[in-house]
């Protein structure tokens, strides 16, 4: 993408988020928006948006690539790597080579090169004093990240905190973990309808998770909603 | 390991006896006994209405022959309105319950998807030709019934088994979406057969879910176990 070109679509891409704030939206499909505009416009291969639950464990909402490899790279870096690191301590950081990591990031060092992975950076997602999840970008790259891209990531990691925090908070008290929870128990009917159109189309998940968010936009609905929908069977995607 | 009188003490919650009594209040019989069958879950009585209905199914137990197996290993209801026109069928339990003065008895299958759990019998003294809408009562009941009786024993029996790793709830997840899929049945259904599996199996159902994602299995085709003792 030539810088112009990404300016652009930069601003628009903050015009379409704005835009989704002001009306009524789903946080899934706003957290999905922002991962697949990272993986367009910065530098990276893959990015991922994880959530604390009331428990504090991370957990991945919403990835570019829905293939179980890639959001069990993230899982374990919010085990022991960089995801935890700066979900824990509020501060981006940035593992510009992936072989250099701490021994005791040893099962998330291997996970990742195994899957092509070179590079990583993981921002937090935060308001105020309080981090509620990371936003995880793989690179198959080494190196730091381009001080541009930082800014652009941070940028779509606070959107991303504003807009969960954002979601329903007027009918709903605004209970950070409510709001959090909300978003992570969607998760659980989007996996499960992952799992019924793969195997009814008999595809791989990844490519069935590809089926139902194209179907979503041809639709006009929310992700949440279809899923909820090829669960019961009211929807079966040929 | 059984004893020959029931005396309501299977180790099960109390609330279990409510099981079988509500077959007795639905439909026209005499007593009513609920027990699970076979490798899954063992065989026991789990709620009888009298002593005599939980005997009926001890004897069955015991000489691995009867109505409640043969409901369970085809899935389907056992009539028959006059057990002495079997002796061809099962000699041995006829024999053993004669003193009962039992004429009619019905067995229903309790499963859950291709997981038999055991069944639930039914039994008159006098001759009874179970109607049509009483036989399609009692399925539907024994098939609830059979979702509580499994959950129940599931509880005490599993553990969180890693379950408490986000990656594994998500695999779980994806599994029971695939069973829905291959057996048409609802997502809490298609949980309850991972599980169910998984505890028949002595693995971990993040162990059967990645099976099931990996294809190497599928409900539909999971082979039907006799469900010897």
């Amino acid at each position: 993408m030539t810088a112009e070109g990404r300016e652009e679509r930069l601003v628009s891409t903050f015009a379409t988020l704005a835009d989704a704030l002001t009306t009524d939206y789903d946080v899934l499909d706003l957290l999905q928006l922002l991962v697949d505009t990272c993986a367009e416009v910065l530098n990276i291969s893959e990015a991922g948006i994880l959530l604390a639950d009331s428990h504090g464990t991370l957990e991945v909402a919403a990835s570019t690539s829905e293939s179980n490899r890639l959001v069990e790279v993230m899982q374990l870096s919010a085990e022991a790597g960089p995801c935890i690191e700066s979900f824990q301590s509020g501060r981006a950081i940035s593992v510009p080579d992936i072989q250099q990591s701490p021994s005791r990031w040893q099962v998330f060092v291997t996970t990742a090169l195994g899957e092509g992975f070179q590079s990583a950076y993981a921002l937090p997602m935060r308001l105020r004093d309080t981090t509620i999840g990371t936003l995880n970008l793989m690179r198959t790259q080494l190196g730091t990240m381009d001080d541009r891209d930082v800014v652009a990531a941070q940028a779509f990691a606070d959107v991303a905190t504003i807009g969960i925090l954002q979601h329903r908070a007027l009918e709903d008290s605004g209970r950070l973990n409510a709001q959090l929870q909300i978003a992570l128990d969607s998760r659980i009917v989007i996996e499960q309808a992952k799992g019924v159109v793969a195997s009814d189309l008999d595809v791989p998940v990844e490519e069935a998770f590809v089926r139902i968010r194209t179907y979503a936009r041809s639709h006009q609905l929310a992700l949440r909603e279809v899923a909820a929908r090829i669960v019961t069977r009211e929807i079966r995607l040929g | 390991m059984h004893e020959t009188e029931w005396d309501g003490s299977s180790g099960y919650p109390s609330q279990n006896t409510d099981l079988s009594v509500q077959f007795v209040s639905l439909l026209p019989v005499d007593g009513a006994a609920v027990s699970t069958l076979g490798k899954l879950l063992g065989s026991e009585t789990i709620s009888a209405t009298s002593p005599l209905a939980a005997r009926i199914d001890e004897m069955q137990f015991d000489l691995g022959e009867g109505p409640c197996w043969d409901a369970m290993r085809s899935f389907s209801p056992v009539i028959e309105p006059d057990l002495g026109d079997r002796w061809d069928r099962w000699p041995a339990f006829i024999d053993a319950i004669r003193s009962g003065g039992v004429t009619s008895i019905f067995a229903f299958p309790l499963h859950v998807g291709p997981l038999q759990i055991g069944a639930v019998d039914l039994f008159t003294q006098r001759r009874l030709e179970l109607s049509a809408d009483d036989t399609d009562r009692a399925a539907r009941l024994a098939e609830k019934v059979s979702r509580e009786v499994l959950r129940t024993a599931l509880i005490s029996a599993t553990s969180a088994d890693g379950l408490e790793r986000p990656f594994s709830r998500r695999l779980v997840h994806q599994a029971t979406g695939m069973v829905v899929s291959q057996l048409e049945v609802s997502a809490e259904d298609a949980e309850l057969i991972i599980k169910g599996h998984a505890f028949a199996q002595g693995k971990s159902m993040m162990e059967i879910a990645q099976q099931v994602i990996d294809r190497n299995l599928n409900f539909r085709h999971l082979p039907v176990d006799g469900g010897d003792q």
